[in-house]
Formats: C-alpha cells, sequence, structure tokens
C-alpha cells in the first residue's frame, strides 16, 4: 500500500476483520477430498509416472537392501566357514585360561585349535603329518565333513573326534599302510584311527605348520600324552568364537586391551586377503548401484512431481478462488503425497521384496548355501527413502503450488506457470546428498559421486549453451524435418538443457555400473583364472628340482618354475640403519596376510621376526623370504626403473614398490642384506614393482639379480595343478622326496571362486536393477516436455504439416539430445571411474575407448527411440482433440 | 456491499510501467446487479480481479462487507472468498479430473458441511442437470459446463457473484439461456452480482451499467428497462 494513500483509506473495522477465520478442513473432509482428487488424477494419467518412480525407488532400494543385507549375510557365513569361527584369537603361545572363561560368560561360544608338524608312525611305516588337536566343541562355524573309508564321499559329522581316537586325510593310511582301525602313534600316545577326514572348513588358516602335510586330528585332551609339545615346539594356537556379532566386538576389544600386540583378534576378512578384496569390492559395487538407484528414482521423482505440479498450477488457483486457503492446499497436497507414497511403500515394499527373491532363484545355483533370513531394516530403509525423495524431490515443486496466483482463473499469462528452479533443485540435491551419507555411510564415495554429478552439470551447462545457442533463428522453419528440429531445439533450450542433464546424469550412472562391472568381473577372472595352480611345494633342494619335473611328467601333471629362495633380513640402507614406517596395525611389517604370502614370505624354518638383533649386533629390520630369477614373474609389473636385461649382472635387487617406500629405499640405493651364517650382502635397487598378491601364487617382495646370492644355499619353491584324483600323487611324491613339504590350497581356491562367482552373478543383478531406474528417468523425462509438443504440433499438423515431417523432427531433436548427454555421460563416467577405481575399488584406471564412441551412440538411439515412442500420439491424436484437451 | 476508493493498479512491462486502472471510486449495495462493460484492454477484467480479491492494487482500497482488501493477505483475502464470494467465468473453469456432482460439492465441502453431496445435487436439478451429475466436465456441452459453474458459485451460498463475460465462449442461443439462469439464481439467492461484459444487451439486463475506458469510469448509468426484463426473463 502507497504512503500518500493511507490516510484516504477506510480503514475496515478490526471486529470485522478478524471475524475472516479459516475453517480448517476437517480430517474426514481433506482425507475424502484428496482420495478423490488422487483418484481422479490416477484416473487421468497424471500420478502414474510420479507413482511409479517412488514405487521404483521403493522397489529398488528394498530389494536391493534386502538382497545384499542377506547377501551379506550369507556371504560373512561362508567366509566364516573358512574360519571355523565368527573370530580367531590367534599368538605367539597359549592364552590365558581367563579369557576364555571370560568369553564363555559373554555368552560365546568358544573352542581351540593346535596345529604342529608332527611324525605319526605305524607297524608299516611312518609319515610327516600337520597334526591338528581341537577341543570338543571344534568347528563353532561350517561342517566337518568324514568317512568311514578313504578316498570316499563323506557326511558332515558334530565335533571332532573324540579323545583317544584320530582322524586322518585320506592319503595318510597307504603312507602309514595302515587302515580305518588301526592304531598309530603321535609321540608318545597310541591312538586309534576311526575316520578319514574329507573337508575341514579352517584347512587353509593356521599358517605354515597348518599346511605342511596331510592332517591328523585328534583331541586337546590326548595332547599330552603324546609329549610331543616341549618347550621350544613350534605350535600354532588358535581359540575360535562365535557368537552374538555385538558381543564378539564388546570381547575383542576387551581383549585388544589386555593382549598387548602377543595376541591378535581376527575375522575372515583380516584372515584372508582374496575374500576380504572380493567381499570388499561387491559391497561398494553394491551401495554404488543402490546409491545409482535412489539417485534416479528421485530424479524421476522430482522430473514428474514437477509436471504434476505445473499440471495443477490451475486447480489450485480455481481452488482458491473457491476460498482455499495456503494452508489448506498445501495439506490437500501433502495429504495427497502421503497417501501416495504409503500406498507406494506398501506395493514397493511387495515387489522389492518380490525381486529379492526372483534374484536369489536365479542365484540358487551358485548359492548353495540356505541364506539367513533378512532383518526389518531394508523395509525401513526402503520406507524412509520414499519419504526423504518425497520430501526433497516432490516437495518443492508442490510447495511451489501455494504461490499460485487466484488470478490466474482470468489472466493464464501470469507468472506461477513455471516453477523456480534454485530452490526445489537445492532442495532437492541437498536430499539426495543426505539420503547418499545416510544410505552408504562412506563420504569418499558419497563426495566422487557429488563431485561427478557437479562436474557433468558444469561441462553440461558450458556445452548446451554454446551447442544450442548458435545463430538466431526466426519461427519454426517448418519447411524440413532438420530445420524444423534444429529451431524446436533452440527454442526449448530450456528445457533441453535439463532434458540433457538428466539423460546425461542417467547415462553415466548406467556406464559407470557396466564399465566397473565388466572390470570387476575380468578382474576377478584374472585373479584366479582356470588351472591356477593349486598345490604348493617348498623345501625342495637343488638337486631334487629335475626329479621332482620328471615325477610331474611321468604322472601327467605339468611342472611349473620353481623359484629359488632363501631367508635374508635388511641391515643398512646407502650404509644407514633403515627407519621403516610399518603401518600401527599392521603386524607383520604390513605384509598381505594371504596364502601366497604365507608361501612365498614366511615358509621355512628360522624366519627372524622384526628388529631381531643380527649376530654382530646390526639390527635386521626386515626379514624376508627372498629369490633370484632372470624372468619377471607373471603377476608383477616394473613401475621404476627397469628389469634386467637379457645379460643379467650379479649385485642388483628388485623391491615391490609399496614395500620399498615402507621401508625408505628406492632406486639406485645400495642395501645389505643379512643372509644368514654371519654373511652380508650389497645390492643396488634397480627396479621397483607393483605385485598382484592375491593370485594365489608365489610372489617375492625382494627379487635378487641372478648370480647375486650364488653359493649362499636356499631352497626352490614351485607350484603344481592337480585335480583332485592325482592328490594321491602326493604320497608317492613325499615318499620319493622325503624332505619336501607340499602345501594344498585347492580347497581355498575353490571356496574363493564359489564366493566369486556369487558376488559377480550378484552384481550383474543390481546393474540390472539399476538399468530400469534409468529407464523410468529416461521415460519421465521425455513426457515432462510432452505437453508442449502436444500443443506445438497439433497447430502444425492444423497448418498441414505432414505426420512424417513431425516424426522426423521429433526423431532428429531427441536423437540429437541424445548423443550430446551421451558425450558428456561417458565423459562424467570416465572421470568418476577414475575415482572410483583408484580411490574406492583400488583398482588401476584405464580408459575405455569403445565406451567414448558407444555412449553417445547408444544415447542418440535410445533417447531417439524413447522419445519417438513417447511422443507418438503427438501425431496419432486428432488436432483438435489435442487443442481442445489442452485449451 | 462493495466499496472501492480510488483504486489504481499500474503494472510494470518492458516499455515502462502501465497504468490498467486510474483511480477508481465506486460503491455497490447488496443485492445489486451490475454489469461493468469497456472495450479490450479497458481494465475491466482487472477491476473485476480486484473486487474478488483475486489480486491487490498498487493503491486504493477495495472493500468487501467491511472488509477492507488491503489491510487482509492472500490468506485472509481467500477466506473471505471462500465465505463471501462466487464466480462464473468465461472459459468455466471446472475442475477437469472432477464431475460435475463433485465440482458443485467442492465449495461446500470447504465449508466441512456435511450435507455437501445433498445440496449440490439440488443445484445440478436446479440448473437442470440433475442427469448429469457424474459427467466430467469434457463430456459437457459449454453451455451445460457453465451451468455447472454457474450452479457451483451458488453452492457456496455467496452474497457476492463476479461473473467474467458469462457468455463469452458460448453461441447467442445457450448464452442467452444461461444468463436467463444466472439472473433468476441471483434473484433466488439475492445475491449482488458484478458482471463484466462486452455485450450491451447483457448489460442492460443488469440495474446499473459502469462503462471503462482506459482504466477510467466514464459512466455509471442506472438501466431504466432492468426491472420490467428481468420479469420477462423470470416468467419465461
Amino acid at each position: 500500500m502507497s504512503t500518500e494513500l493511507q490516510g484516504t483509506l477506510p480503514t475496515a473495522a478490526p471486529a470485522a476483520a478478524r471475524a475472516v477465520r479459516a475453517e480448517a478442513l476437517s480430517a474426514s473432509t481433506l482425507l475424502r477430498l484428496s482420495l478423490r482428487l488422487l483418484w481422479r488424477d490416477w484416473q487421468g494419467g497424471e500420478l502414474r509416472l510420479l507413482f511409479l518412480a517412488l514405487v521404483m525407488a521403493v522397489t529398488s532400494v528394498t530389494g536391493i537392501a534386502l538382497f545384499t543385507d542377506r547377501l551379506e549375510r550369507a556371504l560373512l557365513a561362508e567366509s566364516a566357514n573358512m574360519l571355523a569361527a565368527d573370530r580367531v584369537l590367534s599368538g605367539r603361545g597359549e592364552a590365558p585360561q581367563e579369557w576364555l572363561a571370560e568369553a564363555e560368560n559373554r555368552g560365546l561360544q568358544t573352542a581351540m585349535t593346535m596345529s604342529f608338524g608332527s611324525m605319526v608312525f605305524s607297524d608299516n611305516g611312518n609319515v610327516l603329518v600337520s597334526a591338528k588337536a581341537v577341543s570338543s566343541d571344534y568347528p563353532l562355524r561350517g561342517q566337518l565333513v568324514v568317512a568311514e573309508q578313504p578316498f570316499s564321499v563323506g557326511a558332515p559329522i558334530a565335533g571332532g573326534p573324540p579323545p583317544g581316537e584320530v582322524w586322518v586325510e585320506s592319503r595318510v593310511l597307504p603312507a602309514l599302510g595302515a587302515a580305518i582301525g588301526d592304531t598309530v602313534y603321535v609321540g608318545e600316545a597310541a591312538l586309534r584311527v576311526t575316520r578319514v577326514i574329507v573337508q575341514e572348513p579352517d584347512r587353509q588358516q593356521g599358517g605354515m605348520m597348518d599346511n605342511a602335510g596331510p592332517r591328523l586330528m585328534l583331541n586337546t585332551a590326548d595332547v599330552p600324552a603324546t609329549q610331543v609339545i616341549q618347550v621350544g615346539s613350534r605350535v600354532n594356537y588358535r581359540y575360535l568364537f562365535a557368537g552374538d556379532e555385538a558381543e564378539l566386538l564388546a570381547y575383542e576389544d576387551w581383549v585388544d586391551a589386555l593382549a598387548a600386540g602377543e595376541f591378535r583378534m581376527t575375522d575372515v576378512r583380516e584372515e584372508s586377503a582374496e575374500v576380504a578384496e572380493a567381499l570388499s569390492r561387491a559391497e561398494s559395487f553394491l551401495l554404488l548401484g543402490s546409491l545409482f538407484a535412489v539417485l534416479l528414482a528421485g530424479v524421476a521423482i522430482a522430473l514428474t512431481a514437477r509436471r504434476y505440479a505445473e499440471r495443477h498450477f490451475d486447480y489450485v488457483a480455481i481452488l482458491k478462488t473457491l476460498g482455499c486457503t495456503s494452508g489448506q492446499i498445501m495439506s490437500l497436497y501433502l495429504s495427497i503425497q502421503v497417501v501416495l507414497v504409503v500406498i507406494a511403500i506398501v506395493i514397493g515394499s511387495f515387489l522389492g521384496w518380490a525381486i529379492h527373491a526372483l534374484i536369489l532363484q536365479a542365484l540358487s545355483a551358485v548359492i548353495p548355501i540356505v541364506l539367513p533370513p533378512a532383518g526389518s531394516s531394508p523395509y525401513v530403509v526402503g520406507s524412509l527413502t520414499a519419504f526423504i525423495c518425497l520430501l526433497s524431490f516432490a516437495l518443492p515443486p508442490l510447495l511451489s503450488l501455494r504461490k499460485t496466483s487466484p488470478l490466474r482463473v482470468l489472466r493464464k499469462d501470469l507468472d506461477g506457470n513455471t516453477l523456480s528452479a534454485r530452490l526445489p533443485y537445492g532442495i532437492g540435491f541437498a536430499g539426495a546428498l543426505v539420503l547418499m551419507l545416510w544410505y552408504s555411510q562412506d563420504v569418499l564415495l558419497t563426495a566422487i559421486l557429488v563431485l561427478a554429478v557437479a562436474g557433468v552439470v558444469l561441462v553440461l551447462s558450458a556445452l548446451s549453451w554454446w551447442l544450442l545457442r548458435s545463430s538466431t533463428s526466426v519461427g519454426m522453419k517448418a519447411g524440413s524435418a532438420w530445420k524444423l528440429a534444429m529451431s524446436a531445439t533452440r527454442r526449448r533450450r530450456k528445457q533441453n538443457t535439463l532434458q540433457v542433464l538428466v539423460f546425461s546424469l542417467t547415462i553415466m550412472c548406467l556406464l559407470v555400473l557396466t564399465l566397473l562391472r565388466t572390470d570387476l568381473v575380468e578382474d576377478w577372472q584374472a585373479q584366479i583364472p582356470e588351472n591356477t595352480p593349486n598345490h604348493f611345494l617348498m623345501n625342495v633342494t637343488g638337486e631334487q628340482v629335475a626329479g621332482i619335473e620328471t615325477f610331474f611328467r611321468g604322472n601327467g601333471v605339468e611342472p611349473n618354475q620353481f623359484f629359488p629362495m632363501m631367508s635374508a633380513g635388511i641391515t643398512r640402507i646407502n650404509g644407514e640403519t633403515p627407519r621403516p614406517r610399518w603401518d600401527e596395525d599392521d603386524d607383520d611389517e604390513g605384509e598381505q596376510n594371504s596364502v601366497t604370502e604365507r608361501a612365498g614370505g614366511q615358509s621355512g624354518a628360522g624366519a627372524a621376526a622384526e628388529g631381531e638383533q643380527g649376530e654382530d649386533g646390526r639390527r635386521r629390520v626386515s626379514n624376508r623370504q627372498v629369490t633370484w630369477t632372470s624372468q619377471l614373474p607373471r603377476d608383477n609389473q616394473i613401475v621404476a626403473g627397469s628389469w634386467w636385461g637379457d645379460d643379467p649382472q650379479p649385485g642388483f635387487v628388485s623391491l615391490e614398490d609399496d614395500y620399498a617406500e615402507r621401508l625408505g629405499a628406492s632406486l639406485g640405493d645400495i642395501i645389505e642384506f643379512d643372509v644368514g651364517q654371519g654373511q652380508y650382502i650389497e645390492a643396488q635397487v634397480q627396479s621397483l614393482r607393483s605385485v598382484r598378491w592375491d593370485t594365489m601364487q608365489p610372489n617375492f617382495f625382494v627379487i635378487f639379480s641372478p648370480g647375486t646370492l650364488d653359493g649362499l644355499g636356499g631352497t626352490y619353491l614351485s607350484t603344481a595343478l592337480m585335480a583332485t584324483e592325482q592328490k594321491v600323487l602326493i604320497n608317492e611324491l613325499l615318499r620319493q622326496f622325503p624332505t619336501i613339504v607340499v602345501i594344498e590350497i585347492d580347497a581355498l581356491i575353490a571356496q574363493i571362486q564359489t564366493i566369486i562367482a556369487q558376488v559377480t552373478s550378484a552384481i550383474e543383478l543390481i546393474a540390472y536393477l539399476v538399468l530400469g531406474c534409468g529407464a523410468l528417468v529416461l521415460l519421465a523425462c521425455v513426457t515432462a516436455t510432452l505437453d508442449e509438443r502436444f500443443r506445438e504440433n497439433a497447430i502444425l499438423r492444423t497448418l498441414g504439416a505432414g505426420r512424417k515431417l513431425i516424426l522426423s523432427s521429433l526423431c532428429i531433436e531427441f536423437a540429437g539430445i541424445g548423443l550430446i548427454a551421451g558425450l558428456i555421460a561417458t565423459l562424467g563416467a570416465e572421470g568418476s571411474l577414475y575415482y572410483l577405481q583408484t580411490q574406492v575399488f583400488q583398482q588401476e584406471f584405464t580408459l575405455h575407448y569403445w565406451a567414448w564412441l558407444a555412449g553417445p551412440l547408444i544415447g542418440m538411439g535410445v533417447i531417439a527411440v524413447l522419445g519417438v515412442a513417447a511422443t507418438r500420439r503427438v501425431v496419432n491424436t486428432s488436432p483438435l482433440t489435442v487443442l481442445r484437451h489442452i485449451g | 456491499m462493495i466499496r472501492i476508493d480510488n483504486l489504481v493498479k499500474r503494472v510494470p512491462t518492458s516499455e515502462g510501467e502501465l497504468v490498467i486502472l486510474k483511480g477508481i471510486s465506486l460503491q455497490i449495495e447488496a443485492a445489486e446487479t451490475v454489469a461493468i462493460v469497456g472495450a479490450s484492454g479497458s481494465g475491466k477484467s482487472t477491476l473485476l480481479g480486484l473486487m474478488a480479491g483475486l489480486d491487490t492494487g498498487s493503491s486504493g482500497d477495495v472493500s468487501l462487507d467491511g472488509h477492507s482488501l488491503s489491510a487482509l493477505d492472500e490468506e485472509e483475502r481467500a477466506m473471505l472468498r471462500g465465505q463471501l464470494v462466487g464466480f462464473v467465468f468465461q472459459s468455466f473453469q471446472l475442475l477437469p479430473s472432477l464431475t460435475a456432482l463433485e465440482n458443485v460439492m467442492l465449495p461446500i465441502e470447504l465449508k466441512n458441511d456435511s450435507r455437501a453431496r445433498e445440496k449440490a445435487t439440488q443445484l445440478l436439478t436446479r440448473v437442470g442437470l440433475g442427469e448429469r451429475c457424474h459427467h466430467y466436465p469434457n463430456q459437457l456441452s459449454g453451455g451445460e459446463q457453465q451451468r455447472v459453474a454457474i450452479a457451483r458459485a451458488f453452492a457456496s451460498e455467496a452474497r457476492i457473484l463476479f461473473a467474467d463475460e458469462p457468455t463469452g465462449n458460448l453461441d447467442s442461443a445457450t448464452g442467452a439461456r444461461v444468463i436467463e439462469l444466472l439472473f433468476s439464481l441471483n434473484k433466488e439467492y439475492a445475491t449482488t452480482l458484478v458482471l463484466v461484459t462486452h455485450d450491451e444487451r447483457l448489460a442492460r439486463q443488469c440495474h446499473r451499467t459502469i462503462r471503462l475506458v482506459a482504466g477510467q469510469v466514464v459512466s455509471d448509468e442506472i438501466n431504466a428497462d432492468t426491472e420490467a426484463q428481468a420479469e420477462v426473463a423470470h416468467e419465461h
């Protein structure tokens, strides 16, 4: 009100003004009205896409959450089988009894195993076995499978051997010339062989002593009678725990506080690098898939809600003329949305359950285990996602309805028919951020996605402006389809930019998932390819190499490379005592705790502990099994310096790059090694290698050039691939070469391959689910501009434009938008993949050249087909109907 | 009933400020029927919107039944419209997704009146659409839609009825029938009717004709033959 007129204005009676009071709509009226509007809007088709988007959000999130929840539990259970427990406490001796009592007090199940090497005798022979004494509750997880006769199919059994009995692996019996029921001697104890071990859950987990010979299992109660455990004996004590996860975590903290580094509690992730890697990558992928699903469903909701809101401006204006207040209008629309969300949650939860059941059905072949039932949290997550999506994506456009001027009933040209873009996008972005953070609990992953989206928006803003701006034109250029399409693209620059943005983000999400999936699967396949050697041969002397090769060839087994190996410690780097930076958590100098490293890096007797004093007082900061070879091993890549040439000279060494970094060594440094018996050698660092540790093959931190360690002794390490039916050969091999050690990792490889097959199938299905979400977004986006296209094309047709002209122009317009979107999407996908692969998935990033062609082409094709399919009605509906309908 | 004091409406345009209404003052009594006539662009629809509280003036004031609109915010104006005002528009402005019956029920329901269905059915029967209650607007002819709009306008038991070119989208015969119905109901409910039109014949059926030219009132006359015509219309 202008001030100069204030005086002349009649002041309305305050009492009268107060009489203007809104009666709040009663709940029943509100519900009735909203249900009616909801039903009518549903019938009119206006709500269908919004509803579909909400259902899709709930379905995908609930489905993925249910699936990952159960799969995670199953994979952890499967992995726990590899430990025979949920947690294992191991250390350099026996753990205090009160620790075990504490665990039992906390309601945890406990068991213990002791592993040691021992000779076993019978009346007819003897054999070196890897003995394992187990307490009566062993195993806590997984199954011990035993048979009544050697080399036969077994059945699971509860518990280990009772006192007085031993169970052995099949090949022990022929080696001893014994049979089931015979008595054998372990140390001083006479024990009866009653069963044959077919499968032992934690066969590979006991370290070297557990894998150095065929298994003989006895009861811990019989150990004192054997008298084989003396002071200084190498015994591997493992204490197994199982129970409630929270209780386990609490107990772990309790033990850690007392253990002071002497003991260490581990779970399968720490015990097996191979499984841990696969599990963590699969989890990240599933998480990423769910994030994309949420993001895409959110975009679909935002788009459809926006269209819904735009179509309701007139509606609200009429309601306002009828006396509806903004508050009443908001109540009305909010209750419509709440009803819609509740229905979407019910249907989405059911569909999510159905989808996860279907996925499990499809995976039944690769998930042989029974999955534990899912908790309620996936449903809560799905429902909350729907509400957050609604609040952040759908509410902002609906809120702007409130501001609609009632004057619209008289003047259609009034503002209010377009939504303010910034606020809804801002709220939507904030909502998406909250959802992603809450969902992933992973700041890095969220940050990468946010950066990728921001990057796409930035590039798009610049590119679309430049591409779509071009020269200004007058009129619709309705002469040819090309010109018509170009002029339409320019006229709808604003909407088209939004469309390109949505298309780009959608295609980017799909590209990232597809490329990542391909890379992960390829990587896994490369990790343990078919015919990976499944036995390690160690402690082989130089003289035995040729004999073993002949033995293998004679029995149809292809011999592999023999790596010479010896123990060496580092004492000086460039004349200085090195000060290595081992990570705090890494007990073992941060080395990879993998089977391979256990084989390659710690084997043999006398591996000195870190920091051990050398014989002349020089401090050995690191002790490693080292090798020398002229050939760069298969899983190694030179990252700095160069591998020795065709004529390698002695005096050089190649280090694993992370190890060199922690050691503080670099190219050209002279390193002094203590090679035992008071001898020291020096070698210059000629190259740094990256090593793939998870391939289950021998690998070394330190490789010398041939000739450097000549005359210093050492043994050889090799591998062999033996099928199950060839395993009996090991007996003969050990009989001919009794000093060698054979480590069997075939069971472990099979277990890892099963887990990898499971996670591969899982990530593929998630990728398909996200594809579904993507298709919905594309459809929603195309539909968003349908009204205007209807109107424009109806006018064009009224004026005589042919069906073909309009269809061609639509096709060209959509193809152009798709091409630009595909290009930007590929750019965004490669950018985010770079960070995802290097920071989250710990993979190497390489550009996906084919994607640069496929991305734009697929974008062009898909958007053109989808666009024309969705707008086909434009030319199939009579212009009169369109004009009458739209008004 | 309606009092306008020195009402001015200015709107910014790309060529500068445009003054649509230039200080209009007038008064309309209860149960009076008033036609606002003028050429296109004379400001008559703007005046109607301001009188009905659909918009606010740049200066000056409108008061409806003693309520100064300039003292009210949009929320309070909406409440006032709900209590006092009914509308009939040139383009009918029915909610397309509601049936005829539901459209008429809407203002009654907004007042939390539990007899909405009954009252709306009665009104639709009164306007001759008792048989078409469950038809959607797009299933009705223009004349029928306008009759539904009239039924809706009276459904709220409004004391003031604003009609913006109510026959603008109708042929003359249909338009005449709609007007007849409008006046007849107006008389029945003793409503104050403000009608914007460029149709002189229609204007003559009102008690009073206010003529606008370029945003100013140039004449404000009582129509001599209104009563007679109204009688004829009623009998007919």
